[in-house]
């Protein structure tokens, strides 16, 4: 079987070798780059299946990058960035990155989101996807725009479902405001995600037994959220 | 020169407000001289009336021009309206530059020692900010040496005695390397912290409303994740709840909490995270079912300082994180509570206002 190409974006060397170290041992192929200019070159001479960037590049700025590259390449972009910064996150995955795992991270989480962009790059790739989505006693059926618990009816408003079958869509990787408030309410609705929000805690009551202990419909406090991984 | 522009710019502060204050406090001399003069004839008590308007006006405004001009505008008023002849300058009244130049010395002093008052009290409160900035400095890098010093030792250990390290013990070193890496990581959260509300000028944070439920549950997902040998329960209200708050700095106060029952709660293996209305206040509890809190120690235990024990052990500091959290709390206008629950354990609660106060 073929590897899949990692290309590493990191300017320091201990993370760097970390990144490399966990994803070789995990059956990926790496290849790393110090800064942007370099990685751009990597990208268009080794055309990897996915792109881990920090976005703290000492030579170009992570989010320039991103416009960069998007202007040519579809590759799935995987930001890794620090705690402080969630504004660049947002704006990172409102510009077309693919997702974004947030420093310190553990080997099984950075390991999960590999795995979710790749295969969502693959699904894209091949213009089809399932006709439903499964993730324990949750079902979301797009063909028949049906959404059941545990083999019941769910019964949610017009809106609820859209944004159920939006995120189900892309389960396993974070769906920002803006892109589920666009969706929904289409592109003049700007701003106010507080509609969003009461929408959220609605959906979350009819699908979650504890809306506090979430199953299937994760929070990511100032960026959006996530729905778990189907199975 | 430059010194002097600096004065001169000081003693000049103009705004709406003070202009405001200036005309506000003339315009009810006046009118009370008015209305005091239907009952007595006699004005003597006009000019004392205006003194005190002078000195009010020169301590509620800032630098010296409002006092300045309205110790000249009251001298006028009072020679227009409240001397013989009425509604007419008369310039040669005796004794007129005396009043002129007495108006001007009080308005003057009163400025002065007003400028001066402030000046000061701006000057103990950044000795006091410097204060506490330099004690938590030193009780940081204490605490940061502690485990620093123990990745530097099991890593060499590691690095250098690799032939001689059973499988186990070298596990056990990198494990003591990865816990003291997360203690780190969460001392670092909160020096960061400290200093953004520091730059955010008083402690004042940018505030927009977040689901409560959504933040409860951030929390204990990310507690699971570091602590999976602890049994988290979490309880949000029925009732959909948006609070006023910088979610990032709520998360990490309920971290602080969560890591500081399972650093102190002794004996304990379960905690509890709820949150409830109660009036207009969102009220989070971190209750844990350990050993509970030393009593003696209650009354600081917000202060940064209730350290316990030896200072060698840094497992027992649990001064900066709980210090921390008092002070987000305070800045979003809340109250933090630290107690003992009825059936054992330690209890932290905070209550956040629901409704957006305005400032000012």
């Amino acid at each position: 079987m073929n590897k899949y190409y990692v290309l590493v974006v990191e300017d320091e060397k201990n993370i760097r070798s970390f990144m490399q170290t966990i994803l070789t041992s995990n059956g990926y192929a790496v290849l790393t780059a110090r800064n942007g200019e370099e990685a751009l070159m990597m990208l268009s001479s080794h055309c990897p299946d996915l792109v881990l960037l920090d976005l703290g590049l000492p030579d170009l700025d992570g989010q320039v990058f991103i416009q960069r590259v998007r202007q040519w390449n579809q590759v799935p972009i995987l930001v890794v960035s620090a705690r402080t910064h969630e504004r660049d996150k947002v704006t990172a995955l409102d510009l077309g990155a693919d997702d974004y795992i947030t420093k310190p991270f553990g080997t099984s989480e950075l390991l999960a989101r590999v795995r979710a962009a790749l295969r969502h790059a693959a699904q894209r790739s091949a213009g089809q996807r399932d006709g439903s989505y499964v993730c324990g006693g949750l079902t979301v059926d797009w063909e028949k725009r049906r959404v059941l618990l545990d083999g019941k009816d769910v019964h949610l408003t017009q809106n609820e479902y859209k944004i159920v079958a939006l995120l189900a869509q892309h389960a396993g990787k974070v769906v920002t405001y803006d892109q589920l408030i666009r969706h929904v309410w289409g592109p003049n609705v700007v701003g106010d995600n507080r509609i969003l929000r009461v929408n959220m805690a609605n959906i979350r009551r009819k699908l979650e037994h504890n809306p506090a202990e979430p199953q299937y419909l994760f929070t990511e406090i100032g960026v959006g959220y996530r729905m778990a991984e189907g199975d | 020169m430059q010194n002097w522009r600096e004065r001169l710019r000081k003693a000049m502060q103009f705004s709406v407000r003070n202009t405001a204050v200036t005309l506000g406090i003339l315009a009810a001399t006046t009118g009370l001289s008015y209305v005091l003069q239907v009952f007595d004839k006699n004005s003597n008590y006009v000019s004392m009336l205006f003194v005190l308007a002078v000195f009010l006006i020169a301590r509620m405004t800032q630098g010296y021009f409002y006092g300045i001009a309205a110790s000249l505008g009251s001298v006028l008023l009072v020679n227009f309206l409240f001397t013989y002849p009425y509604f007419r300058f008369n310039f040669t009244l005796s004794g007129y530059p005396i009043a002129i130049l007495s108006m001007l010395a009080v308005s003057v002093t009163t400025s002065a020692l007003t400028t001066q008052a402030k000046h000061s009290a701006e000057i103990r409160l950044e000795a006091e900010r410097e204060k506490t900035r330099s004690n938590l400095l030193r009780a940081v890098s204490h605490d940061l040496r502690t485990p620093l010093t123990g990745i530097l030792g099991a890593s060499s250990a590691i690095l250098e005695n690799d032939e001689q390290l059973s499988r186990e013990e070298r596990l056990s070193l990198l494990r003591d390397v990865r816990d003291d890496a997360q203690w780190l990581i969460r001392m670092v959260e909160n020096l960061l912290t400290i200093t953004r509300m520091d730059g955010s000028n008083g402690a004042r944070v940018a505030k927009s409303p977040e689901a409560g439920e959504e933040v409860l549950e951030t929390a204990a997902v990310k507690f699971r994740k570091q602590f999976p040998d602890w049994k988290l329960t979490v309880q949000a209200p029925e009732e959909f709840l948006l609070i006023p708050m910088d979610a990032v700095l709520i998360g990490q106060v309920l971290m602080n909490l969560l890591e500081n029952a399972v650093d102190h709660a002794a004996g304990g293996d379960q905690i509890w995270l709820s949150l409830e209305r109660q009036g207009d206040m969102a009220v989070f509890t971190v209750r844990d079912n350990g050993c509970g809190l030393d009593v003696g120690l209650l009354p600081k235990i917000f202060e940064g300082k209730a350290s316990a024990g030896s200072s060698g052990d840094r497992k027992r500091n649990m001064g900066i994180g709980l210090s921390v959290c008092n002070t987000i709390i305070r800045a979003h206008g809340g109250t933090m509570k630290a107690k003992n629950a009825p059936q054992g354990g330690a209890v932290f609660c905070f209550a956040l206002p629901l409704e957006e106060k305005a400032y000012e």
